[in-house]
């Protein structure tokens, strides 16, 4: 018994240390971790919780028909008014509490080419072209009214 | 910001060859990932030649036992830091223990990782060196390391025969339960790349077998340096029959590690299943330096050579020390190289098997070429302090009787 007693004080080591970590554990691992799957099941409602940011096309219709019905009937028909507005729950909500961004004439042709540049990556029917040679200098909403590209 | 993303784009795309798919541009597992198996390697390495002594009593190289414990646990302990700085969110590795997920591999990882420390090397250490630790605890005259002896005497400072004993026969059984684990631990690193279905120069169960081949090379020629090196600067002779003994050892590995990595080779050669193709061109294209110069010829066929011809012939001490010390350093070079041939050879051809991205590694970034140098370094740096704290060295080193 003498002769491993330092053994058996390095065991009990061992043991605070295993017994400190559960405990470590129990305090640190989230009360509802596992019980959906291996993550925070809580994390689910806290996520329902937050506020919403996008209102979504069907809200704008109302209050901006024109706009609406001209992009209804257009090729830009798939793309979501606050694909190029931003997120506008608020605006929606009370429009004069939130000015919607709106691309300035300045920053128009970075702002098609962010979808329309010529790219090998994207589909080849696709409609795509070079800013640099298509029609250089002049912002692309003079020519291509942007709810209704022609 | 638009337009500047697009030159990015434009300058990439012109490093990269073929057909590639988008997200294959940026090559992910960079340099630190090549030094993360290489050191967990060592670790295995010098943890096998450890266990010749203890468990298969092969006497001869005994003065390098208790290096080779240090060398593991000073490697051991650097070896996740490569991973955790590639990943950036250290903190995250503990919840690997905390909320362990049972179908990740790399989390598993984490507890081979910690009973390998925790449970072998760490108490195997110990308990060779607890009749020191006994001594040094009364004796050392500064106090802080004093202290620290003191408390890892764990409050017993009984070093009567009986308890020696016991604590040998305790270690010898610790190390059969360790080289398992030692050989779990790396075959682990090879598993890993392995089981990675999608990548078929990753992608053979032999992965993990010749990881662990050219671990032990690796350790054993780490530890052999290292020896000679401490012996050179302490102004020490060399044991020739533990290095000769040693290179024996290390030549085996070498062998059995070539071997493996050629049988492969002409396996897929063979095979020249449909991503054929494409290995050839990365071996003779982007892999042809780092591969087949010096993965296979400076750090394989030379050292082999070399190690071969001490066994042929009787080479006077002197060339035999100088062939051991160029071999160890050759083979050190070109098991790195193996890990990058491995790593980030495996990334560069894309999943479409029809093009190539390259991999331009930073200077001073995060996964750069610096920090990887610090993280190379810093396992020599940890034994430097292990030595400082536990001399191997010293007249009761070998205090263990010789088995019957
Ligand atoms: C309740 C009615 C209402 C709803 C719903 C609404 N808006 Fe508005 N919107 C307005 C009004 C009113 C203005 C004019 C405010 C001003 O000029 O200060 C406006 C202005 C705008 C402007 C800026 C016009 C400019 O010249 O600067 C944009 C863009 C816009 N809305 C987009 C949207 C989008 C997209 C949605 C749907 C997410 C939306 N709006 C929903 C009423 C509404
Ligand atoms: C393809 C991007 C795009 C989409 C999609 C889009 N807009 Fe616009 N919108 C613009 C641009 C660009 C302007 C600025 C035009 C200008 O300044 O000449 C604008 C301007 C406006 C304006 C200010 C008045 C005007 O017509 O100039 C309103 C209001 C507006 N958009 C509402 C909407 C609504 C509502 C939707 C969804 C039905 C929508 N937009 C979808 C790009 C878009
Ligand atoms: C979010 C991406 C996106 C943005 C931003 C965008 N577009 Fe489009 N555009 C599209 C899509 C999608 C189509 C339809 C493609 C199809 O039908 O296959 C399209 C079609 C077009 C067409 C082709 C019409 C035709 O009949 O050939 C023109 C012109 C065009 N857009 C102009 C613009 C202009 C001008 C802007 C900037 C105000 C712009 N687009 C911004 C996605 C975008
Ligand atoms: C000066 C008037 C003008 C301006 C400015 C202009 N375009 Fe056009 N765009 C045209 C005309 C006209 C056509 C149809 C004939 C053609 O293909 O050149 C066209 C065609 C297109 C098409 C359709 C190509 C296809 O294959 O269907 C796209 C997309 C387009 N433009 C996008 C843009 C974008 C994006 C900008 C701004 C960077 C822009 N345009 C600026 C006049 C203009």
């Amino acid at each position: 018994m003498k002769d491993i007693r330092h053994l058996l004080h390095v065991a009990a080591a061992f043991v605070v240390v295993i017994i400190g970590f559960l405990i470590a554990r129990h305090l640190v691992v989230p009360k509802s971790f596992g019980r959906i799957g291996h993550y925070r099941a809580d994390a689910v409602d806290e996520i329902k919780a937050l506020p919403l940011r996008y209102a979504g096309e069907q809200a704008c219709a109302p209050c901006h028909r024109a706009q609406a019905k001209a992009k209804a009937s257009s090729r830009h028909k798939g793309i979501r008014c606050e694909s190029c507005h931003g997120a506008l729950q608020a605006h929606a909500e009370a429009p004069s509490s939130l000015k919607p961004a709106k691309p300035k004439e300045g920053e128009m042709r970075a702002f098609c080419a962010r979808c329309h540049e010529k790219n090998l990556s994207r589909p080849a029917k696709f409609p795509q072209v070079d800013p640099r040679e298509h029609n250089p200098g002049v912002a692309c909403s003079q020519c291509h009214p942007p709810h209704q590209p022609k | 910001m638009h337009a500047s993303y697009m030159e990015t784009l434009r300058e990439a795309m012109s490093m990269v060859s073929g057909y590639i798919y988008p997200n294959e541009l940026e090559l992910q597992w960079s340099v630190l990932i090549v030094l993360y198996p290489y050191i967990t390697g060592l670790v295995a390495g010098a943890f096998i030649l450890a266990s010749l002594e203890r468990v298969f009593n092969v006497t001869a190289v005994k003065p390098t036992y208790r290096l080779s414990l240090l060398m593991a646990l000073a490697f051991l302990l650097i070896a996740p830091l490569p991973l955790q700085v590639h990943l950036g969110q250290p903190q995250r590795a503990f919840e690997i223990f905390m909320t362990p997920n049972t179908s990740s591999a790399m989390a598993m990882f984490g507890f081979v990782y910690v009973w390998y420390l925790m449970a072998v090397l760490l108490v195997e250490i110990w308990l060779d060196y607890r009749r020191e630790i006994v001594a040094w605890s009364k004796s050392e005259p500064f106090w802080p390391k004093r202290l620290f002896y003191k408390l890892l005497t764990f409050g017993v400072d009984n070093v009567s025969p009986r308890s020696l004993a016991i604590d040998d026969k305790v270690g010898r059984a610790l190390t059969v339960i360790g080289l398992p684990s030692a050989v779990l631990l790396h075959g682990y690193v090879g598993f890993i790349f392995g089981s990675i279905k999608a990548n078929p120069w990753w992608s053979t169960p032999l992965m993990p077998v010749i990881f662990l081949f050219s671990a032990m090379a690796s350790g054993i020629a780490g530890v052999l340096l290292v020896y000679m090196f401490l012996c050179w600067a302490r102004d020490e002779h060399i044991e020739m029959p533990c290095i000769d003994t040693v290179a024996k050892f290390f030549l085996t590995a070498l062998i059995v590690a070539f071997t493996l990595e050629m049988l492969e080779t002409l396996q897929t050669a063979y095979e020249a299943e449909e991503h054929f193709d494409i290995i050839s061109l990365l071996v003779e294209g982007k892999l042809y330096f780092s591969m087949i110069f010096v993965q296979m010829f400076m750090g394989s066929l030379i050292p082999m050579f070399l190690l071969g011809l001490c066994q042929l012939f009787e080479l006077p001490e002197k060339v035999r020390k100088v062939f051991y010390s160029a071999s160890a350093i050759l083979s050190l070079i070109g098991i790195l190289a193996m890990r990058w041939n491995v790593v980030v050879g495996g990334q560069f051809f894309s999943k479409s098997l029809r093009g190539f991205t390259t991999y331009k590694m930073e200077l001073a970034g995060r996964e750069g070429l610096v920090s990887a140098l610090v993280l190379g370094f810093m396992p020599l740096v940890v034994l430097a302090l292990l030595l400082y704290l536990l001399p191997p060295w010293g007249e009761s080193a070998h205090r263990r009787k010789e088995p019957a």
